[in-house]
């Protein structure tokens, strides 16, 4: 059933708008980081600048004054947050690698629990962790700043650390215990007969067949661990334990940082998490639908 | 085998959730967090917070917020499916690589770069839209307080929709050709055919969505923070932005950030009983 001509152009106008909104702030702010803040100011209709520049990259890369670039024109002063971009990075890296990898592992466990063993608190855990992720997160993070404070755990990686494991685990139970439990069950059994205990039945027979859910989940896991600001915003507020998303939210009406720079700092900001879902695609979708619908 | 995870969501998820109402209870203002005593002050917080006409201001506006931008987004998403799982527009493939997007972008960089675009003097939408010779003056976006709680959810929409189209059409992938070839053979229309076959197969889906959209749309923080922060005045004060406010920045009262972030907590509470209904009964 083709559809006639005329409907088929019309389609295929409308798939073109869809492209274009979907590309808008993408182009956005690709334009916008390679523009000087004298062009942008300069002239306030253009939509393409007159001259590109990589100066803004250049002072995230070397947390350089903007004084001493060409680039600026308002704007005199560096905030700490921008100087110290390095740190921003490598916070967020360790989280999310970390995140990722503890959610990974506990996960898989109690999702291999909750599908062998038929036990009636291990339904219970399932539900309790529908229900979690109806949890608001800032209804979490008030009391576990107050809790935190009093364990010395504020400006440190491994409070953002727990908190996220804790809030992105009952996602994993919910995708990777569905999988688990339609494996046949007798490579199990098989194992166990040559010798194998349950745990290295698991090790050697679940996960090694479960790579493509483990990829779903953790690669999901990395982008809302790696995208996350209200944990690591009320946890940590010095510059050294700040994570990129929490620095871009510190700049929030700052005048010393225009757009061109912020623009810059949003594409460094989604840069990994952008290029992991067009790496993973596949995996990234089969884990956003299995959480949805198998839940 | 299940102890770490137990002990994770014992720390992160069942304590503070029971520490919050008993934070909520108690005064706890800068004061009292350095002293580490908390005075009982009985319902006091949630008195306060329900004479707080920002609160119910915030209340509102959540919920305005949640219907607008879920509406939107299921019939944006209904359309956009559609459109990709139609073999004939060949660019649909291209819109698929795409879809997945916003869904990496961090949502406060997703805020800053709507901030940008929205900006009076310098936004890329105004100078589009000189471009285009739609405008002649520059657009004040979120300028003005009738309207800027709706101009806020059109970058909310554009970081969601991705999960509500994927959830869509993955439902009409696994939708038998067989169905709708019927439907042709017996004479029905293109609009007769989705009307009657596709939306009635689509209904379980779309109600996960909305029921999901939904209660994530009630917690929307991130895009308030990096555009309005709240304004032009109190116009886009929303309930997480609240609770935030009253706990980490002037007064500083965590008790009544407590209260009004439980008064949210119970609120998606309620949609989490009605979303796991939902699915025991496709379940039975």
């Amino acid at each position: 059933m083709r559809p006639s001509r005329p409907v088929r152009i019309a389609l295929h106008l409308a798939n073109l708008a869809t492209i274009a909104f979907f590309l808008l702030p993408i182009a956005t702010a690709a334009i916008g980081s390679f523009e000087s803040e004298k062009t942008l100011r300069a002239d306030t209709r253009a939509v393409l600048p007159s001259e590109w520049t990589l100066d803004n990259f250049r002072v995230l890369i070397s947390g350089g004054a903007p004084s001493s670039s060409s680039i600026y024109d308002q704007a005199t002063y560096l905030p700490d947050n921008v100087k110290k971009i390095r740190y921003a990075l490598a916070n967020s890296t360790i989280i999310a690698v970390s995140v990722t990898v503890l959610t990974l592992v506990f996960g898989s466990l109690s999702a291999f629990t909750v599908a062998r063993l038929r036990q009636r608190w291990l339904e219970w855990l399932m539900s309790i962790n529908v229900f979690a992720r109806f949890v608001p997160i800032v209804v979490l993070m008030i009391p576990l700043y107050v809790t935190f404070r009093r364990l010395d755990l504020l400006n440190s990686v491994w409070g953002v650390i727990i908190a996220e494991t804790g809030f992105l685990l009952p996602y994993g139970v919910l995708i990777l215990s569905p999988y688990f439990a339609a494996l046949p069950q007798e490579l199990d059994e098989a194992a166990r007969i040559d010798g194998c205990s349950r745990f290295t039945a698991f090790l050697r027979i679940t996960l090694p067949l479960s790579t493509p859910v483990l990829a779903s989940y953790g690669a999901i896991v990395f982008i809302v661990a790696w995208n996350d600001l209200l944990t690591p915003l009320i946890l940590n507020n010095r510059a050294e334990f700040m994570t990129l998303p929490v620095v871009v939210a510190s700049l929030v009406g700052d005048m010393n940082v225009f757009f061109s720079l912020m623009m810059a700092i949003c594409l460094v900001a989604m840069a990994p998490s952008v290029i992991l879902v067009l790496l993973l695609q596949k995996f990234v979708v089969r884990g956003l639908v299995a959480g949805a619908v198998k839940g | 085998m299940n102890l770490p995870t137990l002990i994770t969501l014992a720390l992160v998820l069942a304590y503070p959730i029971f520490y919050a109402a008993y934070l909520s209870f108690h005064r706890v203002a800068l004061a009292d967090l350095r002293r580490g005593v908390f005075p009982f002050v009985g319902f006091g917080n949630y008195r306060r917070i329900f004479a707080d006409p920002v609160f119910l201001l915030s209340l509102k506006n959540t919920m305005l917020f949640a219907t607008v931008s879920v509406t939107a987004e299921i019939l944006l998403a209904l359309a956009i499916a559609l459109l990709i799982s139609e073999r004939s527009v060949w660019t649909g493939r291209i819109t698929r690589v795409l879809i997945l997007l916003p869904y990496a972008v961090p949502p406060i960089a997703n805020g800053q770069i709507w901030a940008f675009l929205y900006n009076f003097n310098f936004g890329f939408l105004n100078r589009l839209l000189f471009a285009l010779g739609v405008i002649d003056a520059p657009v004040d976006w979120v300028g003005d307080p009738r309207t800027a709680l709706f101009v806020l959810t059109i970058p909310y929409i554009w970081r969601t929709l991705p999960f509500a189209i994927l959830l869509i059409h993955a439902a009409l992938e696994g939708m038998a050709p067989e169905l709708f070839e019927a439907a042709a053979l017996d004479g029905a229309s293109a609009w007769q055919r989705f009307r009657y076959v596709t939306l009635p197969l689509l209904r379980p889906v779309i109600v996960v969505v909305l029921v999901l959209r939904t209660s994530f749309a009630f917690t929307v923080f991130e895009e308030v923070l990096a555009i309005t922060q709240g304004g032009p005045g109190d116009a886009t004060w929303v309930a997480a932005w609240y609770s935030y406010r009253r706990s980490f920045a002037p007064p500083f009262d965590i008790g009544v950030g407590s209260a009004s972030a439980y008064v949210l907590a119970l609120i998606t509470g309620l949609l989490a009983l009605g979303y796991v209904k939902l699915l025991y009964r496709r379940v039975e």
